[in-house]
């Protein structure tokens, strides 16, 4: 038996024999209780500085990472099927942290790139990884991904975004069409592949899988090293046997695992700064419980529903900082702009929160999430191709400076994002055929660009795609 | 006294303490206090010192989930105490889950916890619940509006499926079938026939409201809240 197989089987076992705990109690009573009494202890609470939304004090990030340890060790994941605690103890998380990967690599040939545990102010280049599962038509799919992975030099790794239907049928979650919808995405992002001349790229997870049988589909389609599953665990601090189907499925294909879990502002955890301690213990104890190869955990405002306000904005980067700073687990952090395609609001989201986790720390991101990834098509290669530019070009930068920027782009669209600009779906600002954008899309695309590199985001350092 | 009372019962709803709550009706019944007045002095205001600090940010989720809880227990013993005449304090009651294949909860909690704290008498189902459930569960309880939620776009059809089933089983015109979550459009909402569509949860409430209170059967028209563009 691998040492992988024996450490899920570990957890699996706790899943049926650990403490009992109803997932109505967790959620109204346990974490609120645990994390509010956590705040107090370590004095954290009222400490958000809006004004600062990109946290510049390392004592803080440092604090935030005790409290955050300490939570972890009380807490552990409640799995919801089972409604058992699975609980680690203080030897099994150091075990965890000591044996975590140096490196993790995705993709083969010339298509490899290498991940790597990033600190804040880091210049080593963070991988960005295309697109989030945002629904498209099944006619767009091979367009659409193939121009999302058009440009090596910004997009690293594949995820894709997801199928409408399959074969002509509606997909429906948790049926045989998402199993066989598993099957037809891989056979689908790799004519996208072929297409862009980039069949050596890492593939992450099926985006489809909304549940198991997706990836069950899937996975083995995918295999070995360089290829990931994804796991995305229920909030707050939970996981089911749906996270354990799956992980078991990638340790059978060889893939690396990235599990995720996100922590909301004003749900269970509370506050800001209660999000930031469970978003903290959560980026420590996947890796330990699902033997997460990387992690890809966020905060999110609830009341929102994204992570470009300013509340998510400073939230995440003192989460991101503070594992950073302690840890070398890698972290996958999603930006979740608002905004659709083709609209200036889009790009300032993408510009604030992308140089927010790329200056705080975190070794990858997947993007983007045009407009909330609520309607369908509207998606197109440039707002990754954004993304991209943004992300690597700001590696490097001081918070400080970061700081400073985010401070003046931050009011160009924090009073819309309770009713965000939906934008243009990909027929109607995105040339296909030809890979080009809309002039009026290319147009606001250089306006942006510009006026960010006026105020000192340095997108004119190497990316240029123009 | 009675103010006091009433004061510590509102307080002890918005900070989501269930039997304290309970302690304190009973306490307000023993001194004789018309239970309806404590409903609606203490209780009711409880619940509107939630919403309000909710909405203010200093509130969060479990306040808001045990704010409803406290509610429900209220009621019932208020209930107890006088009979159906209370009934008519709760605006109705809605069956909400999230559907088929989605075990993505919080959006939906949040509408569960408002509506309940708004007066509905709420039965949530949880997550992954099969279209059948729904109306299998409003048919149990007599509710009048069946809700459903989701944030993925694969488990949507679902929600066509609960309006499907009621109209081929002769039930269309019996359960208001209102529909919310990340991916659904009013377009969606117009395109299933279903009988609202709410934005976000406080839009949601606003519907659940208009709808028990139009008088109108369900299957007419779609209704669609959707405050911010007001």
């Amino acid at each position: 038996m691998s040492i992988r197989i024996q450490r899920i089987m570990n957890s699996l076992e706790k899943a049926y024999t650990g403490p009992v705990c109803s997932v109505k109690e967790w959620d109204t009573k346990i974490i609120p209780r645990t994390i509010k009494a956590k705040l107090k202890e370590h004095r954290l609470e009222n400490t958000m500085d809006l004004d600062n939304p990109i946290n510049c004090d390392d004592d803080l990030a440092d604090a935030f990472f005790k409290a955050g340890y300490e939570l972890a060790l009380e807490m552990g994941l409640l799995c919801t099927d089972t409604e058992r605690i699975i609980k680690v103890t203080e030897k099994e998380l150091q075990e965890s942290l000591r044996e975590y990967p140096e490196e993790v690599k995705f993709g083969r040939g010339k298509d490899q790139v290498i991940m790597r545990p990033r600190k804040p102010e880091s210049e080593i280049e963070p991988i960005v990884c295309a697109s989030l599962g945002i629904v498209v038509s099944e006619e767009l799919y091979v367009p659409i991904t193939e121009g999302l992975i058009k440009y090596p030099k910004l997009v690293d790794v594949l995820h894709g975004p997801t199928l409408a239907t399959v074969y002509g049928k509606e997909v429906r979650s948790g049926t045989p069409y998402e199993t066989l919808m598993g099957r037809y995405e891989t056979e689908l992002r790799r004519q996208a592949t072929i297409r862009a001349e980039r069949e050596g790229i890492g593939h992450t997870g099926i985006a489809g899988a909304v549940t198991h049988y997706g990836h069950l589909g899937g996975a083995a389609f995918f295999p070995g090293e360089g290829n990931n599953t994804m796991s995305l665990c229920p909030v707050e601090l939970k996981t089911s046997m749906s996270n354990f189907h799956r992980i078991i499925m990638g340790i059978n294909c060889g893939h690396n695992i990235r599990a995720g879990g996100f922590s909301y502002i004003g749900g269970y955890a509370g506050p800001a700064e209660g999000a930031i301690l469970a978003n903290i213990a959560t980026d420590l104890l996947l890796p330990v419980i699902l033997q997460a190869t990387y992690v890809s955990s966020y905060v999110y405002d609830l009341q929102l529903f994204g992570n470009c306000g300013r509340k998510a904005v400073w939230a995440n980067s003192v989460a991101i900082q503070a594992v950073s700073r302690n840890t070398n687990i890698m972290r996958n952090k999603i930006v979740n702009e608002t905004a659709g395609p083709c609209t200036e609001m889009f790009l300032y989201e993408a510009a604030v929160g992308l140089m927010n986790h790329c200056v705080s720390g975190s070794s990858k991101t997947t993007q983007p999430r045009s407009a909330g990834g609520r309607y369908t098509d509207y998606l197109t290669p440039m707002e990754a191709w954004w993304c991209g530019e943004v992300f690597k070009s700001c590696a490097g930068m001081t918070r400080k400076h970061a700081n400073e920027i985010a401070k003046k782009i931050l009011p160009k669209y924090e009073d819309k994002l309770a009713n965000p600009d939906k934008g243009y779906s990909v027929r109607e600002c995105f040339d296909l055929e030809n890979m080009r954008p809309t002039p009026e899309y290319e147009a606001l695309y250089n306006r942006v660009r510009d006026e960010l590199i006026e105020l000192g985001m340095p997108l004119d350092k190497v990316y240029w795609t123009k | 006294m009675k103010d006091q009372l009433f004061e510590r019962l509102s307080n002890a709803i918005a900070e989501g303490e269930v039997e304290e709550a309970v302690v304190i009706v009973k306490e307000g019944l023993d001194a004789g206090i018309p239970p309806l007045e404590i409903m609606e002095e203490g209780g009711t205001k409880g619940l509107q010192l939630v919403s309000q600090r909710f909405s203010e940010g200093t509130a969060f989720l479990p306040e808001l989930m045990l704010a409803g809880d406290a509610m429900t227990e209220l009621l019932a013993l208020v209930l107890d105490k006088i009979g159906d005449e209370g009934a008519s304090e709760r605006l109705g009651k809605v069956v909400i889950g999230q559907v088929k294949g989605d075990l993505h909860d919080i959006g939906k909690n949040v509408v569960s916890a408002l509506l309940s704290v708004n007066g509905f008498e709420v039965y949530d189902l949880g997550v992954d619940v099969e279209p059948k459930a729904f109306i299998d569960k409003a048919k149990e309880v007599g509710a009048s509006i069946i809700a459903s939620s989701t944030l993925l776009t694969t488990s949507m059809p679902y929600q066509k499926d609960i309006v499907d089933y009621l109209k081929d089983v002769g039930l269309r015109d019996k359960f208001f079938c209102v529909v919310g979550g990340g991916p659904v459009t009013p377009d969606w909402a117009e395109k299933i026939g279903a009988d609202g569509y709410g934005r976000n949860a406080t839009d949601a409430v606003e519907l659940c409201k208009r709808l028990v209170k139009s008088g109108s059967a369900p299957g007419a028209k779609t209704e669609i809240v959707d405050l911010a563009q007001i």
